[in-house]
């Protein structure tokens, strides 16, 4: 994966409406053939980075490249590049092939190559049955993968996915998850897929970029991104987490004490250089997982606190206990999640325990 | 469903009826007593008969002024369909000059049509233009416009912005969007705003009688011929007008139902 050279790359690109500025010095590798999830809360730029890269909107400052050619100024349908449409975009006076073939026959190929590949892309998203079709005759689900056809008939370099599954129920979205990413690995194609899910683009991406307010977060792999979150956003957004605020102590090593008000915090620096540079007394915070927090024990050293559980909920696989911890028990809302276990919980909602967590397990964020 | 108790909805029903009665049985006067003679100024009901459509195909006046008033209807129809599309087309997304331009092209449908047909009239002397079917035509045109514009401007703010983009993002020209996506999306609006304006074209008086040459349209020939007194064929006229009108409205109403409720409903 790593070897993979760039695709495409925004490079301080800035977007306005106006005077209003939606985007801020953006700058964006998406490497040949990854499948790349661009993840934020509503309103923090995605569908705008899309529309850039589509041509649908021109740049204010900045310039796009693709294979190192600068495109910033190409027309929208000079373009190697495909759109799927949040709200699918069909035309609906056309048949489901009608609409597949399009931009094959706006291109002129021959009517007999049309067909073939029609057939072969609707093949590919499972609908040769519905060929003859209108939209208005389909399902949602249906809707989607003919969209999905459509757009990547063209063999594009890259295709555009505006959070394609968001008008979808629970069960389709997960299958249509599994089948776009096993029809990526099929064409080999680079995706750039928008999602304000995280659960969605941890399933599906290699990579994952976090926008918020019109910036880029943190861009990294699912697993960077929940280990090593690099800012509070970060940490907060992506899945459950335990911040702790903090001063930090002086560097040991790979580690980095933080001074709370659960105590001394040993938590990893590996591979964070900027939290290496740090200065001594910086404000921050500790940074664990609930699965990462448990019962301590007599081989436990470092990071332990007492905390009184104030609940315990069941959910299914795992249970989760939310304890108050810090100055008399009731600073720091903590949460600590164990596998479920048949036998009930060994955990009293009540008691006063012991907890810690690997100082491995712990990492820390600037505020 | 019925959120009213009963002994309200039957009143509710029996004033619907009587109000719907009195209002529309006029319209249904004509169309009856057209099948049958009239003598010494009552209605014969004995004997149906056709004898008033045979006078009224016989009538050579009327026929001439049925042939203008569709070759006026025809080309008011192409004239305000093209440029009424057109200026919708023009219009839409754009943000500036719009609303100027609605209220000017609104203007003669709103006024009352004698104020129109005056200004029109004038306006036709002043540039020394002689009245003939082609001010007529004219005089429709600007008349029906309106509707024209509204009824295409309407389906185009319907139509999804990104089917437009979608057609750009898959290669296509502005040409091909324009000919294979907008066009096609347009075109039931169209038809229905065509058989509107062909309907309110036929009737148009008022207008008409201001800015015609020596030729009538079959409206002001109607006028002409109530004034020198009641033949029985202006009721088999009446009678075939209104059922053509009726025919027309269904048709424009069928078009102008959105594909996507008409697929639905089937
Ligand atoms: N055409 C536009 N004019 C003005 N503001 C816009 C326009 N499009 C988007 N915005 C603003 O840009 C911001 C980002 O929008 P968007 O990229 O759609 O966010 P997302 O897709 O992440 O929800 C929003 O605050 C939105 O209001
Ligand atoms: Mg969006």
């Amino acid at each position: 994966m790593n070897q993979n050279p760039d695709l495409l790359t925004l490079r301080s690109v800035s977007k306005s409406y106006g005077t209003v500025a939606v985007l801020h010095d953006i700058d964006l590798s998406i490497r040949d053939g990854e499948f790349l999830t661009v993840l934020g809360p509503s309103g923090s730029g995605k569908t705008t980075v899309l529309r850039l890269i589509g041509g649908l909107e021109p740049l204010t400052t900045g310039d796009i490249r693709l294979d190192g050619q600068d495109i910033s100024r190409m027309p929208i349908n000079k373009r190697p590049f495909n759109t799927v449409f949040q709200d699918y975009a069909l035309f609906p006076h056309m048949t489901v092939s009608g609409n597949v073939g399009y931009g094959l026959s706006v291109r002129h190929v021959q009517r007999k190559e049309i067909a073939r590949r029609v057939a072969e892309a609707l093949e590919l998203v499972q609908l040769g049955r519905f060929a003859d079709r209108f939209p208005a005759q389909l399902s949602g689900g249906q809707r989607q993968r003919v969209a999905l056809a459509r757009a990547l008939i063209c063999r594009p370099r890259l295709i555009l996915l505006d959070e394609p599954l968001a008008a979808l129920d629970l069960e389709l979205r997960r299958q249509m998850q599994e089948f776009l990413k096993s029809i990526q690995r099929e064409i080999k194609t680079t995706f750039l897929f928008v999602t304000h899910d995280q659960e969605e683009a941890i399933g599906m991406a290699d990579r994952i970029c976090v926008m918020q307010a019109g910036h880029i977060r943190q861009l990294g792999t699912p697993h960077e991104l929940y280990y090593k979150p690099n800012c509070e956003f970060v940490a907060r957004f992506f899945g459950e987490n335990n911040l702790v605020a903090g001063k930090l102590g002086p560097v040991q090593g790979e580690q980095r004490p933080i001074e709370t008000a659960l105590g001394r915090l040993i938590c990893s620096i590996t591979d964070q250089p900027h939290l290496k540079a740090a200065p001594e007394g910086a404000s921050a915070f500790a940074a664990f997982r609930p699965e990462a927090l448990h019962l301590a024990d007599a081989t436990d050293g470092d990071n332990r606190f007492s905390g009184i559980i104030a609940d315990l909920a069941f959910a299914g696989s795992s249970t989760v206990a939310t304890i108050k911890a810090g100055a008399d028990n009731a600073a720091q809302r903590l949460r600590l999640r164990t596998p479920s276990r048949i036998g009930g919980s060994a955990l009293r909602s009540g008691e006063t325990v012991a907890l810690s967590f690997a100082p491995h397990e712990g990492h820390l964020v600037l505020a | 469903m019925n959120a009213l108790p009963r002994p309200s909805t039957i009143f509710l029903a029996a004033i619907t009826t009587l109000v719907a009665v009195l209002l529309y049985s006029p319209l249904f006067v004509p169309i009856v007593s057209s099948f049958f003679t009239i003598s010494h100024g009552d209605v014969d009901w004995s004997s149906p008969t056709l004898s008033t459509y045979r006078a009224l195909a016989e009538n050579h006046d009327i026929l001439t002024a049925l042939r203008t008033t569709l070759i006026v209807g025809l080309c008011t129809v192409v004239l305000s369909v093209v440029s009424g599309t057109l200026l919708a087309l023009y219009y839409h997304g754009r943000r500036s000059g719009r609303s100027i331009l609605q209220f000017i092209i609104f203007l003669p449908f709103l006024m009352p049509p004698i104020i129109s047909g005056l200004a029109l009239l004038i306006f036709f002397r002043e540039i020394g233009l002689e009245r003939s079917l082609l001010t007529v035509v004219i005089g429709h045109t600007v008349f029906v416009l309106a509707i024209v514009y509204r009824t295409v401007l309407m389906r185009l703010q319907s139509m999804s912005r990104t089917l437009v983009e979608a057609s750009y993002d898959l290669g296509a020209t502005g040409w091909q969007t324009f000919w294979r996506i907008i066009l096609p999306n347009l075109s039931s609006a169209m038809v229905g705003a065509a058989i509107l304006a062909f309907a309110l074209s036929f009737d148009e008086t008022m207008i008409t009688i201001l800015v015609t040459g020596t030729q009538s349209t079959l409206p002001v020939r109607l006028w002409a011929m109530m004034r020198l007194g009641f033949s029985p064929d202006i009721n088999a006229l009446v009678a075939l007008i209104l059922m053509f009108t009726v025919l027309l409205c269904v048709l424009a109403a069928r078009f102008l139902i959105p594909r996507q409720m008409a697929t639905e409903r089937s």
